[in-house]
This record gives C-alpha cells, sequence and structure tokens, in this order.
C-alpha cells in the first residue's frame, strides 16, 4: 500500500524523534462515516462525518503522556507540535512503580481484506430507498424506526522503536431496522452486519418480518412469573452475555485485581460447560478482523476457553507491565470474539420440537453486573422474544429480565446452533472502531432465572 | 479561541446560500476549540494523562420536512460542509412521512459562560497532580486491594448560528471527579466505596469546585471508614422493605426512570432501535400519575454550577426552568423545537407550549438530539435523614450504584448498590453488602413516602450519559434530595 501524505509527514516526524532519542508511537485514524436514522416511517437523520485524529503517546522513563489531536495532518510542524504536548505532559506525570512498555511495531503490515470501496462510496439515497421498500412491503400501518451506520476506517501505526509500519484500511454496515404496533405496541427488529454491501439484502429482512408477524398479530402477550426456565438465548443475546463474561472474566486486568468472576481459578481449570468454546479468531470473516493491536503486536488465534476449560487470559500492555505478565494482542483495538458453533439443527423450532417449553430470547437490553465476582448478570428480553412450546411459537412474551450468572447459564447448555452469525458489537461513541462477535444463531440453556417481568412488552 | 471574524462571514454567507437553495431551517455551530484532559491514578499509578483536542464545524439543514447533518474538522472546507448537509437533507427527503418542522423564532443574541474562578486548563499539570496524589496518600491503608483517583476536565467555545439570524456563544467548563477504594469481604469478593465530586448547586465550576474539601476530598476518610465495615458485613436478604435513596443513588434512579423517558424523542419512537422507548406517551401527559404527591420533579438550567446548565441549547434556544411532574401528575417533557411541533400535531392539541431548550449535541460532529439538562426532585417537607429514618420501621439506606439495567421502555428497573444501612424500628443498625432493588417505575415512584427537605438536597453530576445513533455521551446534572419508598423488593430471590 501507497503511504499517503499524511503518513509520510508522520514518518518524517517519528524518525527524528527517534534520531532525538524519544520514545513515542503515533496513530492516525481517519473516518468516513455516513448513517441515516429512521423515525416514524421517515428519515429523521441523514449524517456524514470525515474525522481525523492523531494519538501520540510518549514514555519518558516510567512517566507517560498522551495526546490526541483531531484535524487533517496538514504538515511535519502540526505533528510535531502534537508530539511536544505529549513529551511535555511525560516529562511531569508522576512516576508508576512499574516499567511502562513500549510501542514496538514487530512487522510490517498492510491489510485491507474486509474493504469494500461501494460501501464506503455509498449513496445514502440507496438506503433510503430500501428503507422505504421495507415500509412499503411489510405494511405502513406499522411505526418503523431504525438506524444504518456504514463507513470506512483506516489505521496507521508507528513508532520510534523501528521503522515497522502498521496499516489497516476496512470497510463495515450495520443496519437495523425496528417495526412497532402502534396500539399493540410490540417490537419487531430485523438487522444485517458486516464489511460488505452485499451483507445486507432487503428481501432477507422483508421476509424475515413476514415471518414473525402472523404470531405477533394473532396472539396476546404471555407474561412469565419469576421462575426457573429453559431459555433459547439468540445470536445477539448471546454475544451480551459472552462479552460481558470477556470483560470480567478474560481479561488480565479482572482477573489479576481479584474482581472477576473467574479470580478464583486458574488457567487449566474448567470454569463453563463442557460444550463451551471461545476464542479470539482475528481471521474469522464474520467479525471485522484486525491482524494488530494498538502495542504493534500482531494478532493471531487465540484460545480463551476450551471444552469449558480456561485456556488464556488477554493482557493489555498497562497490565502485563504492572503484574509482569506477557503481553498478548489485545491493547485497544478491537478483539474477534467467537463461540464455535454446535451440531444442532440450525431451525430452532425443528431443534426444540421435543423439549416442551422454551423461551426464546433474541436480544438483551441493557445488561449489567450487580455482583462481578460472582458473575451474576441481570438485563432484560428485547424484541421478538416468545414463548415456544413443542416447536411452535404460542405467544410473544412481555418485558421479562434474566438474572443470572455467567456459570448456570453456560454450565446448562443442552443445545448448539451449528449455524454461526455475525453479532454487531460496534458502538459509534467517538471514533469509529467496528467490532463483531462470530456466535451460534443460538444455544438453549435449561436453567435460566427469569426474575421479573412487565405487563407489556 | 474566539472566532475569527473571517470564519464567521463564511458561515453566515453559506446559511443565506443554503437558504437560497430551499432550505427551510439551517444552523451551524463552529467549535474553535473542545478540550478536556483525563488524570487517572490507578494504586498511585498514573494510567492517565492524556489531553484530547477538537475543533471544527457541524451543519444542520432542513429541507424538505427532513434533517441533514455534515461536520467537518478541516476549517478549509467549510463550503463543502454545507453542500453536504444540504444534499444529506435532499436525500432524505425522499423518505417522509411526517415532515419534520422548527416553527418560527425571532431572532436573538446570547451569550453563556460557565461561572468559573480558575481555569483548569490553566492550572499546572503538576499542581493537578500533586492535588490528586495527594487524596491517593489519604485513601492507601495496607488492607486496601484498589485505590483510584479521576478527574476530567472539559472546555468548549461554541459559536452557533442559524437561519433565523440568531447568534449564540457559549464558553463551557465542566470538572468531574471520583475516587473509590476496593478490598476483598470474607468471601472473596470485591467491594468498593467511592465518591464523586457534587455540589450544592450554589457556586462556580472551574478548578476551585475540585479543591473544595467539602465537596471531594473530605469524603476520603469516610469512604475508607465504610469498606472496613463493609467487607465484614452480612449481605442483604431477599425481601420487601423501604429503600431511603442518598442523593448518590437517587440521582441514577431519577436519571434512568424519569430523565430518561420524559425525552420527547424517546416518546415519539425516534430511540427504538437503540436506547428504546419509553411507556410514557402524548396522551400520558395531564393524566398519568407518575407519582405520589410528594414527587415533584424540574428541568432546571439554573443550577449555577452543574453541567446541566449551559445557557442555550444546540440549537440557540435558551434553557428553562419547568415542572415535567407537579405533585405526582406528569405535565412535560425534554424536548427540542421540532420534536414539539411534531408532538403536537400527532396529539392534535397542544401538549407542549415551547421548547424545553434540550436539545443537546456532544461535540460539533453530532447533531443535537433530546436530552437532560438538570433533572430534579424539588426538596420535601420530611426533614433531614435522620427524621426520615426515624420515621422508617423496616428499611434499608442505600447509596452509590454498582449497577443498573433498565427495561427498554423504561418500565421497570434493576439497581445494585456498593452499600447498605439496615433500618429497624426507626434506628440504624447495621451495614450490609452486595445490595440490589427492583421494581416497575410508576408503581415504585407511587409509593415515595418521604422526601427530604433541603439540607438533603444535593447536585450529582453525572459526565458519561449515553443515548443516540451515531452515539453521543453527555454532561449534566441532577439534583436530588434524600427520598424513600415503600415496599420495594430487594435482594436477590434465592
Ligand atoms: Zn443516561
Amino acid at each position: 500500500m501507497q503511504k499517503n501524505k499524511a503518513q509520510e509527514m508522520i514518518s518524517a516526524v517519528r524518525a527524528r524523534a527517534a534520531a532525538r532519542g524519544v520514545n513515542a508511537s503515533f496513530s492516525l485514524h481517519c473516518e468516513k462515516s455516513h448513517l441515516m436514522r429512521i423515525g416514524n416511517n421517515s428519515v429523521s437523520l441523514n449524517t456524514s462525518e470525515h474525522l481525523t485524529r492523531l494519538d501520540i503517546e510518549v514514555i519518558n522513563g516510567r512517566r507517560t503522556g498522551s495526546h490526541t489531536q483531531m484535524g487533517d495532518v496538514t504538515s511535519e510542524e502540526y505533528v510535531e507540535k502534537a508530539l511536544q504536548i505529549a513529551v511535555a505532559k511525560a516529562e511531569v506525570a508522576s512516576e508508576k512503580d512499574y516499567q511502562p512498555i513500549s510501542v514496538v511495531v514487530e512487522a510490517n503490515v498492510a491489510e485491507n481484506a474486509q474493504y469494500d470501496q461501494t460501501l464506503e462510496h455509498l449513496d445514502p439515497a440507496f438506503k433510503a430507498d430500501a428503507y422505504q421498500q421495507i415500509i412499503d412491503n411489510v405494511g405502513e400501518e406499522y411505526n418503523f424506526s431504525g438506524s444504518w451506520s456504514s463507513g470506512s476506517m483506516e489505521l496507521f501505526l508507528v513508532s520510534t522503536a523501528n521503522e515497522n509500519t502498521m496499516h489497516h484500511l476496512a470497510t463495515d454496515q450495520d443496519f437495523n431496522v425496528v417495526l412497532k404496533h402502534p396500539q399493540k405496541k410490540w417490537e419487531l427488529r430485523q438487522w444485517k452486519s458486516g464489511w460488505r454491501l452485499d451483507h445486507f439484502d432487503v428481501e432477507d429482512v422483508i421476509n424475515g418480518f413476514r415471518g414473525l408477524l402472523p404470531t405477533y398479530e394473532n396472539h396476546a402477550g404471555y407474561k412469565l412469573e419469576p421462575g426457573e426456565y429453559r431459555v433459547a438465548l439468540g445470536s445477539a443475546a448471546i454475544a451480551e452475555v459472552v462479552m460481558m463474561a470477556c470483560y470480567t472474566g478474560f481479561y488480565g486486568r479482572s482477573y489479576e485485581e481479584k474482581q472477576g468472576w473467574t479470580s478464583k481459578y486458574k488457567k487449566g481449570d474448567k470454569v463453563l460447560g463442557d460444550n463451551i468454546n471461545l476464542v479470539d479468531e482475528p481471521a474469522d470473516d464474520k467479525t471485522f478482523r484486525f491482524g494488530f493491536d494498538m502495542m504493534g503486536k500482531v494478532r493471531g488465534r487465540f484460545p480463551l476457553v476450551k471444552d469449558g476449560i480456561l485456556r488464556n487470559l488477554m493482557y493489555d500492555s498497562m497490565t502485563a507491565a504492572k503484574y509482569g505478565r506477557e503481553l498478548t494482542a489485545h491493547t485497544g483495538g478491537s478483539a474477534s470474539i467467537v463461540m464455535q458453533p454446535g451440531s444442532a439443527d440450525s431451525d430452532l423450532l425443528a431443534a426444540v420440537k421435543g423439549l416442551g417449553r422454551v423461551i426464546y430470547v433474541p436480544a438483551l437490553h441493557y445488561l449489567n453486573m450487580p455482583n462481578a465476582s460472582q458473575g451474576i448478570f441481570t438485563g432484560s428480553s428485547r424484541f421478538n422474544a416468545v414463548l415456544i412450546e413443542n416447536g411452535k411459537v404460542v405467544s410473544p412474551i412481555f418485558s421479562s429480565r434474566i438474572t443470572d450468572s455467567f456459570q448456570n447459564v453456560f454450565g446448562n447448555v443442552s443445545l448448539i446452533s451449528s449455524e454461526a452469525e455475525t453479532v454487531n458489537l460496534s458502538n459509534t461513541y467517538g471514533r469509529r472502531m467496528p467490532e463483531a462477535a462470530s456466535m451460534p444463531s443460538y444455544i438453549v440453556s435449561d436453567k435460566v432465572k427469569i426474575t421479573d417481568s412487565a405487563d407489556s412488552f | 479561541m474566539s472566532l475569527s471574524a473571517e470564519i464567521k462571514l463564511q458561515i453566515l454567507q453559506n446559511i443565506e446560500r443554503v437558504t437560497k437553495n430551499g432550505a427551510d431551517y439551517t444552523d451551524a455551530r463552529f467549535y474553535t476549540n473542545d478540550d478536556s484532559e483525563t488524570l487517572f491514578l490507578y494504586d498511585g499509578n498514573l494510567e492517565a494523562n492524556d489531553t484530547n483536542f477538537e475543533s471544527g464545524l457541524g451543519v444542520r439543514v432542513l429541507f424538505g420536512g427532513a434533517w441533514g447533518f455534515a461536520a467537518t474538522s478541516d476549517a478549509k472546507t467549510i463550503d463543502a460542509c454545507f453542500d453536504l448537509a444540504l444534499q444529506n437533507a435532499r436525500t432524505a427527503a425522499k423518505l417522509v412521512r411526517v415532515p419534520l418542522q422548527m416553527g418560527k423564532k425571532p431572532a436573538h443574541q446570547g451569550h453563556f459562560a460557565s461561572p468559573l474562578k480558575q481555569d483548569p486548563f490553566t492550572i499546572p499539570l503538576k499542581q493537578k497532580l500533586d492535588f490528586l496524589n495527594g487524596i491517593d496518600a489519604q485513601l492507601k491503608e495496607d488492607w486496601i486491594a484498589k485505590r483510584y483517583v479521576y478527574a476530567e476536565f472539559q472546555k468548549k467555545n461554541i459559536y452557533f448560528f442559524n437561519s433565523e439570524g440568531t447568534e449564540v456563544e457559549r464558553n463551557l467548563a465542566n470538572v468531574f471527579a471520583k475516587m473509590m477504594v476496593m478490598a476483598l469481604d470474607s468471601d472473596g469478593q470485591m467491594q468498593r466505596r467511592s465518591q464523586e465530586l457534587f455540589t450544592t448547586g450554589k457556586g462556580t465550576r472551574g478548578y476551585e469546585m475540585l479543591t473544595s474539601p467539602e465537596l471531594f476530598s473530605a469524603h476520603a476518610g469516610r469512604i475508607k471508614e465504610e469498606l472496613a465495615q463493609l467487607i465484614k458485613a452480612d449481605a442483604l436478604e431477599y425481601g420487601r422493605r423501604s429503600v431511603i435513596l442518598l442523593p448518590g443513588q437517587g440521582f441514577l434512579q431519577v436519571h434512568e426512570t424519569i430523565g430518561h423517558p420524559l425525552e420527547l424523542d424517546r416518546i415519539l419512537g425516534y430511540e427504538l432501535s437503540y436506547a428504546g422507548g419509553s411507556f410514557v406517551d402524548l396522551d400520558s401527559f395531564g393524566k398519568l400519575q407518575y407519582g405520589s404527591e410528594k414527587l415533584s420533579v424540574s428541568a432546571f438550567g439554573g443550577i449555577e454550577n452543574s453541567p446541566g446548565s449551559y445557557g442555550y441549547d444546540d440549537e440557540g434556544s435558551p434553557e428553562r426552568d419547568y415542572l415535567l411532574i407537579d405533585k405526582g401528575l406528569l405535565v412535560n417533557a425534554l424536548s427540542s423545537r421540532a420534536m414539539i411541533d411534531e408532538a403536537n400535531q400527532k396529539a392534535g392539541r397542544t401538549v407542549f407550549a415551547e421548547s424545553g431548550g434540550a436539545a443537546r449535541a456532544t461535540a460539533f460532529y453530532r447533531a443535537p438530539i433530546d436530552r437532560m439538562t438538570n433533572v430534579n426532585i424539588l426538596p420535601g417537607n420530611d426533614g433531614t435523614l435522620e427524621d426520615i429514618i426515624a420515621g422508617t420501621e423496616d428499611g434499608v439506606v442505600l447509596d452509590n450504584p454498582v449497577s443498573w439495567s433498565i427495561g427498554s421502555n423504561r418500565e421497570h428497573f434493576h439497581f445494585g448498590c456498593e452499600i447498605a444501612w439496615e433500618v429497624k424500628n426507626g434506628k440504624k443498625t447495621r451495614i450490609l453488602r452486595n445490595p440490589t432493588y427492583q421494581g416497575h417505575t410508576v408503581e415504585f415512584y407511587n409509593s415515595l413516602s418521604a422526601v427530604g427537605d433541603a439540607s438533603t438536597w444535593r447536585v450529582w453530576q453525572v459526565d458519561n450519559c449515553g443515548k443516540g445513533e451515531p452515539n453521543q455521551i453527555m454532561q449534566l446534572g441532577h439534583g436530588i434530595p434524600v427520598v424513600r419508598f415503600d415496599n420495594v423488593i430487594t435482594g436477590e430471590r434465592k
């Protein structure tokens, strides 16, 4: 890949800083973002943002300082000025009681395997047309809302440790549409995610709604009493719970500091059910792939849980430095968390035919952790949640709260779908930093605690 | 930094040009600077020593009843930014069922500056670090496993112009801080106590707020003492009892179950695909008994030193002081100009007479949406915390959130707190750990049985309210007295 002007300017300042003995890393983040929002069957916002951010981190002995500057990199002087701000901060900083780890770009990397020019330059009119088709075909009597984010992100990383460069260019999209019945108030959702434009398919979305609507139109809501239920979690719900289990159990920080639910275990101990396998797999095309992290480390396959057994913990640079652990490629950037699919029929209704009553919760809203030490999470059902009896959808369920532990839910899984789905985990707070997990389209856990339910959807 | 005459002229000429090209309404916000600084000491190690600088232009164009927005961080591309915003609005206008309207407002000029004595960005870094290290030293004990001292400073200069001729300049400043100590309890679970920088609502909001001992540093000893008891405490047992919320917990209860459900864009269904909707609908205003008669809630922009006080919102409307809930009855919402117009049309009556002045954007590169300002429970007549405890038979006093999870229409909630004090027959008896409580919003507020007087009222700062797509982090405040709710489910069922 050809270095552009801004990258050349940064490289020149990097070389001069290295010659002066400054220890610094430079990253340039450029995004072209577009987002269309839909509300009340209209486009409510159509927004474009072209933003560039330069991040500089300086290590001076045991002192560190960092500065981020938004704006186009127009001259070497601009980069040098930003560097001086970070240098001055590091000079004054209080010393750490450990030696911070320097950014070392360990190889030359130039990746664009997930870049689709058509998606990057997509005319917003395409999105408006697609929403129009969905509304026209599914029915104007419903209330549609949604959002569709798409764009490109380019990342360039160098440090004073050597002349290597890392470069990442990729596109991503996250499409959502919610259908709400104006009187009955239930909400149904369809979503699509991926890095190519053709990961979106309008027919699929329309058919998805058409498949769900009869159940909702013809059955009243059902209120679950608190108790233990056999629950099928859809891919979005699994991802929510898995990611929270990761943050509080599989990162070195929470583990070393005894704040998480895995702290009482060591590598090699059984922490989840025998049939649970989790891996950070940056080569999985169902995730957004990052071949390196912000410490300049090359990312590769990294097993977290194999057959329920804790295999590895992810260490960011500060945790590795503080606790004297080996740095894994998990500082900044996005992980590619994959839960391995199982052998169950990809059709949930066929898979649960002989199982009696099953609650299907495709998505969870507002997950949080009242007790991280015990791995207890809580969140409530949202979108398309239904009661299934002997493989038939019986009725939609009212908003229901699950409060349970990771180990209970992932320790009693009886079915894992053979099909994997992309779940987009990106948020658009601050900068564009796409993240996605690959999850089975559903899992069935035999004992899940429903602790509360509303009288409405 | 002030806006150059050249850029101002260019913005005004572009507004005129876009209007000539058919825009119904246009506004532009130029941020000459949006500075932030984060300092974070973890176990005495300075883990964050970061500054962030942003500057740029955001343009919003209403065309054919639809919004287009564009932003640029490059001052050389101002013309192109206006073109793109107009083009985006034209595209959006292809799919419009309910055309958005801004209504008409006369032009006005405005200026607002957060009151401050010491600009945090002029205080040398060394001095700030010495102060935070001093607090860290106070928190240090052999038995304490983790220490956390955090401060964040923000400063923004924003210049607003719209096609009605309104011009508003704002110089906003915020100071946030938090300290926390953690230790393992007898079961090997990590417990914590924390204190955030808060105010009584009076005073300035510069660096002097942080260094005022009663607002922050003087609490270091207390949180340590409470943690020492907490790690030896029993866990709260499941059961129905009264909960007395201190402002450090009450603020989040109000934030999540009054503030968010009363944002008019949520009520109208504009947030369904992400943040969620609201159990409140347009019919609820003037009819829904949201809480008991003891509950009066205001949206008040006039609190002197709160991040929810900003003078004018991001469409140039002055911030207002009005009631959202009057003696338990729902009467108003948090709103912006376009949302009230749509709500009134939809309801076929004037539900909202004017904008709540609550259209806020987190940065130049985000379009404003309906946000909280300062959403407050007004002080009541039930005396001090001690008076309220004395009148409680069986309950717990709760403080500071650990966990919060709310239903997507804000109809139900579950909170975990750092600490509980058991109350039996009018007396505080012992500290309890791992407290949680849950409820259904309307039933919960209707069980409000005591509201503390003005002496219990504190303004809690929120620096990280997230909403919208693209996502926006917002800063705001909540003035909250001590409050008691009865017959609440607490603890977890075995
Ligand atoms: Zn919030």
